[in-house]
């Protein structure tokens, strides 16, 4: 007899082996089922319906939804957001990489915490008010342009632009990215760059061909979240953005909630946003690893 | 096995299938759909020692809830919501069952009365009706108050900083006056109705067009303006009217005398274009779902105390159409053109209509159009 049977003779009304992953997975999957899944296909099944607003039958009929959204009237929103979700990722990783390199690689480690803690510490405020801030700072006598006034220089128009929009989402998804940028530093192999150095390698070339390729994963990572989360941002457009602001965000906002109710059309929009992100996250688990992968 | 208890375990079974097959028919089979957000009553009835409120920011503070406290000893859990649709939409969402009372706009009284969702109000338990202007007895979007009680009521318009801009501001057309002089430095409101109605108001035309050609023309003459416009905002001008970065604004009344109130030391002025504006009219409604209607009388008959009216306009600065309240009110209130129009400029103006939903549509299409050039 093996040293286990016993206790498997005393539990005899235990689960059997093969349901024990499932029993501890349901919690999970069922928050997963009833909050992700089911509103999903709710939402997809609703695309299907053209014009409809609350109170109406749902009666899915068809793809009309999805053809106005090809309406040139909505290609400029779409392009708008992609625009400001692709800038906005692109500045806080050029931004965020030297502040991630240098706490990793930098900071005594006693330190790292508490200024990893004091960069995250902006997210603990609520995001409507760090847009407002941006507006007492960037406005035309704010304190950008008082303080460029003290130096001669002449006022800047920045507020109610695409620059002040990219600013204020950029500052806010900057923490994000230099949290993720951190966790991938900070298991940096540093034997491979003491190697590199040995082996005759400038600081520059370690740099592109062993720090960079080793923290790959964590640049899409951080890149994946940054741009998924930009997407879905519209308060930065709107407050920071002036009269040309409109993105997909928005364009969904005003279809549930503004006077049309069309959530129809609303839904259609939602999917396509969904997609966009859908690719890419599947982008990510195609080359994010492989990449990163080759490269070491 | 006694038989009862098979029977009610076939019954509860049969009713799970038959629910589990409705979802699923719901999702998958066209034909036999589901209706979209649909209200239904709660099944339990809430805390009857609190009230739960829905309403507009500028409508309530801890010291009304404090007062109320004392004098009925109910508690109140109140939410704020920033536009009628959505709290409709929050309505709907089924999440109404949390609240007795909503502050519905005119037009959002209309919907929600053609959609069932506000109670017909017993008048035998509200006190002091008589007290409305009668203008607020008999309004067109609820004959007699039969579901809503008139709380408040101002106009859109336009408020400018006379000091800086030595002009005299008086209509909608004054935008396209001064839009090479004031270019970014003029907002509107991020409120495409309004902004939209303005428009076609200053082409002579309805508030409430629901003419193509007349709303084509209102959106290429807004094309000309935009360029000129800062932003679209209905709060965030404040401060910088006030600091003096924007000059014109398009405002709500109340917005606008709460920002003169409180800085006499500018010379803001607001005016009522005089080719006409929306008038508009917010109300208190008690939900047909209402966990607790004791206590949602309790509120009306609260707020329709002149004594309280008169508060809340002193504090609040939003026009009383109490009438009691309204002659009780200190002279410089009582007199300040901005809350309190004349008849004859309130003459030219409209209140927002509910539109079509093709309509509606159009609207969307030429302000998504505007705002993403």
């Amino acid at each position: 007899m093996t040293a286990d049977s016993p206790s498997r003779q005393t539990t005899p009304q235990a689960l059997p082996k093969w349901l024990e992953p499932f029993f501890l997975l349901m919690p999970a999957g069922l928050w997963l089922l009833l909050l992700l899944v089911l509103p999903t296909l709710l939402i997809f099944e609703l695309s299907f319906v053209p014009g409809i607003r609350p109170g109406q039958v749902v009666n899915p009929s068809g793809l009309d939804n999805y053809f106005r959204i090809l309406h040139p009237d909505y290609l400029p929103v779409l392009w708008r957001s992609l625009f400001f979700s692709v800038s906005t990722t692109f500045l806080t990783l050029v931004l965020g990489f030297p502040v991630a390199y240098w706490i990793a690689l930098k900071i005594p480690k006693q330190w790292q915490n508490f200024v990893l803690l004091s960069f995250v510490l902006p997210l603990w405020t609520s995001s409507l008010l760090r847009s407002y801030a941006w507006i007492t700072i960037l406005r035309p006598t704010g304190v950008l342009n008082t303080a460029l006034s003290l130096v001669k220089i002449p006022p800047l128009d920045i507020l109610n632009r695409e620059p002040a929009v990219l600013i204020g989402m950029t500052y806010s998804l900057l923490p994000y990215m230099v949290l993720i940028l951190y966790a991938a530093l900070e298991k940096l192999d540093r034997r491979l760059l003491e190697a590199a150095s040995d082996l005759g390698a400038t600081p520059s070339q370690a740099f592109w061909q062993v720090t960079v390729p080793q923290s790959l994963t964590g640049i899409a990572a951080g890149a994946l979240l940054v741009f998924i989360t930009s997407m879905g941002d519209f308060v930065n457009p709107e407050l920071l953005g002036g009269a040309s602001s409109m993105t997909v965000a928005r364009l969904v906002y005003n279809q549930f909630l503004g006077v049309t109710q069309n959530w129809g059309f609303g839904s259609a929009l939602s999917m396509i946003l969904t997609l966009v992100v859908s690719i890419a996250i599947a982008l990510l688990l195609k080359y994010g690893d492989r990449s990163a992968a080759s490269g070491v | 096995m006694p038989p009862r208890r098979f029977s009610s375990a076939a019954i509860s079974r049969r009713r799970f299938l038959q629910t589990s097959a409705a979802i699923a028919a719901g999702l998958a089979s066209p034909g036999c759909g589901w209706t979209l957000a649909e209200v239904r009553p709660a099944d339990a009835k809430g805390d009857q020692d609190k009230l739960g409120i829905y309403t507009w920011e500028s409508y309530i503070d801890p010291e009304l809830i404090q007062t109320f406290r004392t004098q009925t000893a109910l508690d109140v859990a109140y939410d704020i919501y920033d536009s009628n649709e959505v709290m409709m939409a929050t309505i709907r969402s089924g999440k109404g069952t949390n609240y007795s009372v909503v502050y519905p706009s005119d037009y959002a009284v209309a919907e929600m009365i053609g959609k069932k969702e506000l109670l017909r109000l017993d008048k035998s338990r509200i006190n002091g009706l008589e007290n409305l202007m009668p203008e607020f007895q008999n309004s067109a979007f609820d004959p007699n108050n039969a579901y809503s009680v008139p709380v408040s009521w101002g106009t859109t318009g336009l408020i400018y900083n006379a000091d800086e801009l030595k002009i005299d501001i008086t209509d909608w057309s004054d935008l396209w006056n001064l839009k090479q002089q004031l270019t970014r430095r003029m907002t509107m409101l991020a409120d495409m109705r309004e902004v939209m109605g303005a428009t076609l108001k200053s082409l002579g035309y309805s508030y409430n067009s629901d003419n193509p050609a007349e709303i084509q023309q209102a959106y290429d003459k807004l094309t000309e303006l935009k360029p000129a416009l800062a932003t679209f905002t209905t709060d965030a001008w404040q401060n910088q009217l006030i600091a003096g970065d924007y000059l014109l604004c398009m405002a709500f009344s109340m917005d606008a005398v709460s920002v003169m109130q409180e800085n006499p030391d500018l010379n803001l002025r607001y005016v009522i274009p005089k080719s006409g504006t929306s008038l508009w009219n917010d109300t208190m409604a008690i939900l047909s779902t209402a966990p607790n209607l004791d206590a949602a009388y309790e509120w009306i008959n609260y707020m329709l105390q002149p004594a309280i009216a008169v508060d809340i306009t002193k504090r609040l600065f939003f026009a009383t159409p109490n009438q009691s309240a309204y002659d009780q009110l200190p002279n410089p209130l009582r007199n300040n053109q901005s809350l309190f129009p004349p008849e004859a400029i309130l003459k030219p103006c409209e209140r927002l209509t509910n539109l079509e939903p093709k309509i509606a549509e159009l609207y969307d299409r030429y302000w998504t159009r505007l705002t993403s050039k």
